[in-house]
């Protein structure tokens, strides 16, 4: 089990620390963590589960600050990396973000928010519902009251009622005036385009979000006209296993609010909407790059927020790019970004340059790999279609709406 | 140099941005915690300052700082009714109780008063912090609380109550593990999958192999397990998983059968049952192709592996039978169905702990043509965060390596994206090579030549190293492969030397290793690639690279037709570049040389001798020492073939010289297995992650290790908790009394002092006759019988962190027991010396001092007051006159208030006043005082000739009881009625009778050892009773004591609280020799908790401290 928490910011500097159990941890093992990291940026960063001389630690990095959790005896890593992950959504849906100074800003609803979701080094509370109703989320309000009143307490009195009913992620006796439900199709596409030109992989991961502000406790089904494109899912727990086995229909009651009701993937799709070109031709020192892009299987809906970025290989000392549409932007690290945005109607975006290379090198050897990222409203490519929607123990009529888009995910184009 | 880089700007409006939203926020407390003080706000009265006062110790706890000195004013705290001020005083606590146990234990009546709290968040609250505080001292509480709570009525407080267990637990008291155990099996049986899945957590901690408990429920918990919270699942899944292995043992159609088919294996004589036979030839159809590695990873995942390793090289015969009968059927076997049936749905789960967990079970206990069910949902959580790929494809990888077809359809699964961490790249690779088969070959190379040209040179040459394992395992691409490494080597880049290169040397040196890997395998087939290695060997010119290329060349020096014609070219070559090569390259050049001359034979030796000749003398004077003692060593040992007469007059000597050469050079490599990593724990382990068992890592059970009669052994217990759980149900609390005694019908007599501290709760008649029916046998009956006191009974009793080995002590031997007989010490009121403090220093009174003491005699007012006798001595010259001592509060308010705060404040009786005080005349005066706290001193005011002087009266603790008298019997019956939590023990060393015992060595007289005995005894009762307020009842000494030995000696006090009458019992037993410091461990019995550990800590001060030289 978990023996202590820790919240590094982005310089290495302890925010917070939360010791579980009577094992105390000391927070020199974050400095350890820092300099082995420091000393081993790219090995050392991103490998989640470490063992260090005295502790096992798990970590994660999310914009910036980073999650550290302490063990001494085995426990499933993946549990405490999931535990992180989910305090830190906890953690950013609270604070609007996360950063350093919102932490510090918060550090006692930090506090007590940790206090609520881990109990002597197990997960105690994590359903965000019944967090909402124990601890208040800062807002615009309460802030002001405290300046004007000096006095705050965002400690609820009361136990949530969810905590013993058999739906803990709802709260109990809801109320709204309007009773809506809206499904988004949020999807991602990822794929793989390699140096021939060959789509090799290509495949969607799709959100079912629900946004439901609805009395009650409702019973929902949800169906889809073509299920048998799914190659997995990951549910909610609120929607029930047996349906879905025998019938392929989603059930369930949803908690409050926005959440993601299940998660997909469609697995070899034949077509990308938009094309990548990328040629690379070098000789004598220089390297002459031409990137084309335009659209290949017209979606019905406008491509929009198309943006392509590679890494310059590491033995080009400068580079001169320039486009006919959009702006090109050379970052520090190095990272070269085309932002096109919407494909216009008339002509072809191109990007085209020459790059430099450093003394000594007479061909670029290296190929970079270009990272696509677009935005398309209004269509899930995959093809999923929602079926209907039905809502039971309602009293009043139900406004349902449906929205559907997509977004490059790891969309990759090799030269 | 990159001028053109870096344009963008750091964007800081947001940072200005920000500023606006922190007002409001506690943005100021983290930044500046201690820019006030915080005891004033701590003291306050309103929740708001307290909450501030709290915030910034909690700002300053996040900073790293130690402010554990506010500890005591922040406990005070603990009663507000406020839950914020509460929450945020938990918070405090649970970081510092261990390091302030004494301070903490203030708050325990507290905890105990919220227990009993209508709202269940201000129980569960309380239960969280009492059992997070982890004291011994307290456990026997916090176990009545917990027993409380599981019984509760809310579903929170009970999850509580089950998270509590192992706080407990880690206390490691032995007497309340059987406690615990029972309260696990309650809750394990508690309606709510919330509270379930917490049990679940505390049992994998507690008692993770006390697996009969979960025999009980077995069927319940598989149905309950889809609706218990994802991180009960996680721990639910694995308990389960363990409890089918150790009651119904392995299934047969899973992979674990390895180790069945591999008995088989060797005992085939024809005999075995077809059925055996159908499932290895099943496997094998399914694909998996290396038994010996599904063996050993079936094996690492099972306790006690060794017995199964020593049976497969003995294939000892009886053994084997017993290991089969360890199989059940996954098909069959309705008790593994539903386990692999209620995980099922969890292969859904968007946890991906969960997801992992369940696919363990899939792994080990479904059939192997099942498995397939789990490959998808891993794979989904490749797409589920950075962190959690790295942990699932770790697993994946053995996964894959077990059974290849497994993922064989899933390859485009692991191609690799340039976000991919470097780690996840490599594990891809990896993968990737171990699933490739013939069809997916040609695919999978396709990407590795896009990998080879990728920016990050480290994973190119990754790439490089993984082409040429797939060559090994699939020896018919092998061609393919080496082809296109070949064409690595020549192509241009990679030699280009110009630049800095240190990139791409390595990848070079890998496509040779790669290459040579390759060659390995098969020699003969592979000569083309050799000469094409050697034809290009001018322009590879990386060091390690080349000295490859030279180590395959005499390796291989007569392979194929062509090569033994080019060797002696090649020699000849290398031979003439000799000084210009690298070291490594010089190493291979003269192993090459003796290889060469130790093959060729005919035409070609007296070249390949004179060559050999060359290098070694080039090699005598190079520079590196190194080289040169290789070349002298090389010499010496082929000395028969420099010798002037050559080979012709071969000596026995020269035999053995060439014997030798022949063995250290001439030895042909056989193709090398592939090592394998024989350390594989559980799937989704820790242990797994970081390739070594960590702390608390178990392997699953032995298969059928708990046995029908275990099952019927645990379930003997159960009646009663099945009965207990009744009150669960009907929610019922006045049953506790029932339920104690029922409890402690149960538990068989005497096996633990826990339980009848419990049952004494509420019946207080017998709980220590067990303990003098075992103990003390009517024979002893002897002389000594008149002075004979439970004290010796109690002496061995007192022992009570393991009750169980003073039991078998008692058990064992009574002869040995140590009797004891009674001292009387006679009159040592003489030597009561009461402590005197001081209240005002003649330096700060103007030349008044005034000291007090506190007084035996009782107060006459009320007999909750405790008397002070008061000096004023007047050290001045001049008169002084009106002297009064006033309550602070009285003073700030109106006269006519003052019976008001009296209330709240301390009542203190007035003296009545002194009028005038002549220089060196001192007076006394009685004061009668009520401390509010018997810890916080009270603040008065001295008032004299007009002037104030705020003093401090420091409460004694000692004097807050007065004595009562009693004798020996009655004192022994109060002790037994007071055990279990209402008992305290410390230690402190003694050491006060040594300065009496040698002044009277100094006097001449012999002492004598009783004379030591009364000694000692009589320094110990004088300095208790100079310092507490309290009746000695007894003084005993062991019969049987040696001369110089005071252990045992037992001195007892009793006296009675002030406030409430409470009984207050205390024993005082030293141990140690006469003229050495001794140890006297004190042991206080008392109902009011918290007094009489502070009563126990004020007496092993006062004795503890070093005794003043008075003379």
């Amino acid at each position: 089990m978990l023996q202590c928490i820790f919240l590094l910011s982005d310089s290495g500097e302890v925010m917070l620390e939360k010791q579980l159990t009577g094992h105390r941890v000391d927070r020199s093992i974050c400095s350890w963590f820092w300099d082995q990291s420091l000393s081993q940026p790219d090995s050392f960063k991103v490998l989640p589960v470490i063992a260090s001389p005295t502790h096992y630690l798990f970590h994660i990095v999310r914009e910036g600050i980073t999650f550290l959790a302490c063990t001494q005896v085995e426990m499933p890593p993946l549990m405490g990396i999931e535990f992180l992950c989910r305090v830190a959504d906890v953690l950013s849906d609270y604070l609007g973000g996360l950063n350093e100074d919102v932490i510090k800003d918060n550090f006692i609803i930090v506090y007590e928010l940790l206090d609520e979701m881990i109990d002597n080094g197990f997960p105690l509370t994590t359903e965000p519902n019944i967090l909402r109703d124990m601890i208040a989320p800062p807002s615009i309000v309460s802030k002001m009251l405290s300046v004007v009143t000096g006095n705050t307490s965002n400690v609820s009195d009361t136990l949530p009622g969810a905590t013993s009913s058999s739906v803990p992620w709802r709260t109990t006796q809801l109320k709204h005036s309007n009773n809506d439900v809206y499904v988004n199709l949020i999807e991602e596409m990822d794929a793989i385009i390699n140096s021939d030109g060959v789509l090799v992989k290509c495949e969607i991961f799709g959100v079912v979000e629900v946004n439901s502000h609805l009395s009650g406790i409702p019973d929902l089904t949800l169906s889809f006209a073509n299920p048998s494109i799914l190659n997995d899912v990951q549910f909610h727990p609120c929607v029930l296993f047996r349906p879905w086995e025998s019938e392929k229909i989603l059930s369930f009651v949803p908690p409050d609010g926005l959440f993601k009701l299940m998660s997909y993937r469609v697995k070899n799709l034949r077509n990308t909407p938009i094309y990548v070109k990328p040629q690379l031709s070098s000789e004598s020192g220089t390297c002459r790059l031409s990137v084309m892009v335009g659209i290949r299987n017209d979606p019905g809906k406008a491509v929009d927020s198309l943006l392509v970025q590679f890494q310059l290989p590491r033995c080009v000392s400068s580079a001169n790019l320039t486009a006919n549409h959009g702006t090109v932007d050379i970052l520090a690290d190095k990272t070269c970004s085309w932002s096109i945005g919407r494909i216009p109607k008339d002509r072809a975006p191109q990007m085209s340059g020459t790059l430099v290379l450093e003394e000594g090198f007479e061909q670029l050897h290296v190929k970079p790999t270009f990272q696509v990222g677009f935005k398309i409203m209004g269509v899930a490519l995959s093809g999923l279609k929602i079926n209907k929607l039905d809502l039971k123990n309602l009293p009043t009529p139900v406004h349902k709406g449906f929205r559907a888009q997509t977004e490059g995910g790891k969309y990759e184009v090799r030269s | 140099m990159f001028t053109q880089f870096g344009t963008t700007a750091e964007n800081f409006s947001s940072k200005a941005s920000t500023m606006v939203f922190r007002i409001g926020t506690d943005a100021h407390l983290y930044d500046d915690p201690d820019d006030v003080s915080i005891s004033p706000l701590l003291d306050s009265k309103f929740d708001s300052e307290k909450c501030e006062a709290l915030k910034r110790l909690l700002a300053l706890i996040a900073q790293g700082l130690d402010v554990s000195n506010y500890f005591p004013q922040v406990v005070k705290n603990v009663a507000s009714q406020s839950l914020e001020v509460k929450k945020l005083v938990y918070l405090y606590l649970l970081h510092y109780a261990e390091r302030r146990p004494n301070e903490a234990l203030l708050s325990i009546n507290i905890f105990q008063r919220d227990l009993g709290d209508q709202n269940p968040l201000v129980r569960a609250w309380a239960l969280r912090t009492m059992a997070g505080i982890r004291l011994h001292m307290i456990s026997p509480l916090v176990l009545v609380a917990v027993r409380k709570c599981a019984r509760d009525p809310s579903v929170y407080v009970r999850k509580c109550a089950a998270n509590a267990l192992p706080k407990l637990h880690d206390l490691r008291l032995e007497e309340n593990a059987t406690a615990i155990i029972e309260i696990i099996g309650i809750l394990l049986n508690d309606n709510s999958p919330g509270v379930v899945g917490a049990t679940a957590a505390a049992f994998a901690s507690v008692c993770p192999n006390n697996l009969t408990l979960i025999g009980r429920n077995y069927n319940r918990l598989c149905e309950i397990l889809p609706d218990v919270e994802e991180w009960g699942q996680i721990i639910l899944i694995g308990i389960l998983l363990r409890y089918v292995i150790a009651r119904y043992g392995l299934a047969k159609e899973s992979i674990m059968a390895s180790l069945l088919t591999n008995i088989s294996d060797n005992e085939k004589t024809g005999s075995e049952s077809d059925t055996d036979f159908l499932e290895i030839k099943r496997t094998n159809e399914i694909g998996i192709q290396e038994r010996e590695l599904v063996a050993i990873v079936s094996r690492s995942y099972l306790a006690g592996q060794d017995k199964y390793l020593s049976h497969q090289n003995n294939s000892d015969g009886i053994s084997s039978e017993h290991i089969s009968s360890r199989f059940t059927s996954s098909k069959n076997d309705e008790n593994v169905k539903i386990l692999l049936q209620c995980t099922s749905p969890l292969l859904w789960s968007r946890n991906s702990a969960v997801v992992l967990a369940a696919a363990g079970v899939h792994w080990i206990m479904a059939p192997v043509e099942d498995i397939s069910k789990i490959v998808k949902p891993l794979l989904f959580l490749l797409r589920s965060s950075e962190a959690s790929t790295y942990v699932v494809l770790c697993n994946i990888q053995v996964f894959a390596k077990v059974m290849p077809s497994l993922f064989g359809p899933n390859i485009n699964d692991f191609f690799i994206s340039s976000s991919d961490a470097y780690q996840v790249k490599t594990l891809k690779l990896e993968i990737l090579s171990s699933i490739a088969t013939d069809a997916s070959i040609s695919v999978i190379f396709q990407e590795f030549q896009d990998y080879v040209r990728d920016p990050d040179r480290r994973f190119a040459a990754d790439t490089v190293a993984a082409i040429g394992l797939c060559a090994k395992r699939n020896p018919q691409v092998a061609h393919t492969c080496m082809e296109g490494l070949l064409a690595l080597t020549s192509s241009k880049y990679i030699n280009s030397t110009s630049g800095s290169m240190g990139d791409e040397a390595v990848v070079l040196i890998q496509v040779i290793a790669s290459i040579k890997d390759i060659i390995k395998q098969d020699p003969p087939s592979h000569e083309n690639a050799i000469i094409f290695l050697i034809r290009n060997l001018d322009a590879i010119k990386v060091p390690m690279a080349r000295a490859m290329i030279v180590w395959i060349v005499g390796e291989y020096n007569s392979i194929g037709n062509i090569m033994p014609k080019m060797v002696p070219v090649i020699l000849r070559f290398l031979a003439r570049g000799f000084p210009f090569e690298s070291i490594e390259a010089k190493y291979q050049i003269l192993n090459a040389a003796v290889k060469v001359l130790l093959n060729t034979k005919g035409g070609d030796f007296h070249t390949a001798k004179s060559i050999l000749c060359y290098v070694i003398e080039l090699a005598k004077f190079d520079l590196n020492y190194d080289v040169r003692d290789r070349a002298r060593v090389l010499r010496k040992l082929l000395s028969c073939y420099f010798s002037s007469n050559g080979l012709e007059e071969k000596t026995n000597n020269n035999e053995l010289q060439l014997l030798l050469a022949e063995h250290i050079f001439g030895e042909k490599i056989k193709p090398s297995t592939e090592m394998i990593n024989n350390r594989f724990y559980l799937p989704g382990s820790l242990s797994q992650i970081v390739f070594h068992a960590a702390m608390g890592y178990d392997p699953l059970p032995e298969p059928c290790s708990l046995t029908e009669s275990d099952m019927v052994k645990g379930l003997e217990g159960p009646s009663q908790a099945e009965g207990t759980n009744s009150d669960v149900d009907s929610g019922s609390f006045n049953e506790e009394g029932s339920y104690y005694s029922e409890d402690s019908v149960t538990t068989s007599t005497g096996t633990d002092k826990e339980s009848a501290a419990n049952e004494s709760d509420n019946n207080n008649t017998d709980s220590l006759i067990n303990f003098s029916d075992v103990g003390k046998p009517q024979e002893e009956a002897n002389d000594h019988s008149d002075f004979m006191s439970k004290g010796a009974l109690e002496s061995w009793l007192d022992d009570n962190d393991n009750p169980g080995s003073s039991q078998n002590v008692a058990g064992v031997d009574n002869n040995e027991k140590i009797s004891s007989a009674r001292i009387s010490i006679g009159d040592i009121s003489t030597r009561i010396k009461p402590k005197i403090y001081t209240l005002l220093d003649p330096t700060n009174g103007d030349g008044l001092k005034v000291v007090y003491k506190y007084s035996s005699e009782a107060s006459t007012i009320s007999p909750s007051l405790i008397s002070v006798d008061i000096f004023f001595e007047n050290c001045s010259s001049h008169q002084m006159s009106k002297l009064l001592l006033t309550d602070e509060v009285s003073e700030l308010l109106d006269q006519g208030s003052s019976l008001e705060s009296q209330k709240d404040g301390s009542i203190f009786v007035p003296m009545e006043e002194i009028t005038i005080i002549e220089p060196g005349q001192t007076i006394k005066r009685v004061i009668h005082v009520h401390f509010h706290h018997h810890l916080l001193p009270l603040k008065l005011i001295l008032w004299c000739t007009d002037q104030k002087h705020p003093v401090k009266l420091r409460p004694d603790i000692g004097y807050f009881v007065r004595p009562i008298t009693m004798n020996l019997d009655v004192f022994s019956q109060k002790e037994s009625q007071l055990p279990g939590m209402f008992e305290y023990t410390r230690s402190c060393s003694f050491t006060y009778h040594l300065a009496e015992l040698g002044n009277d060595d100094k006097d001449g007289g012999v002492s004598s050892t009783k004379d030591s005995f009364l000694i000692i005894c009589k320094s110990l009762a004088s300095k208790m009773l100079s310092n507490a307020n309290l009746h000695l009842v007894s003084v005993n000494m062991p019969v049987d004591a040696n001369l110089n030995d005071a252990s045992g000696l037992c001195l007892r006090f009793s006296g009675e609280i002030l406030s409430n009458s409470i009984l207050c019992l205390i024993s005082v037993t030293l141990d140690g020799k006469c003229f050495e410091p001794l140890t006297a461990s004190i042991k206080i019995n008392c109902e009011e908790t918290v007094f009489g550990l502070n009563l126990l800590n004020r007496i092993v001060n006062f004795l503890g401290e070093p005794p003043q030289l008075t003379s």
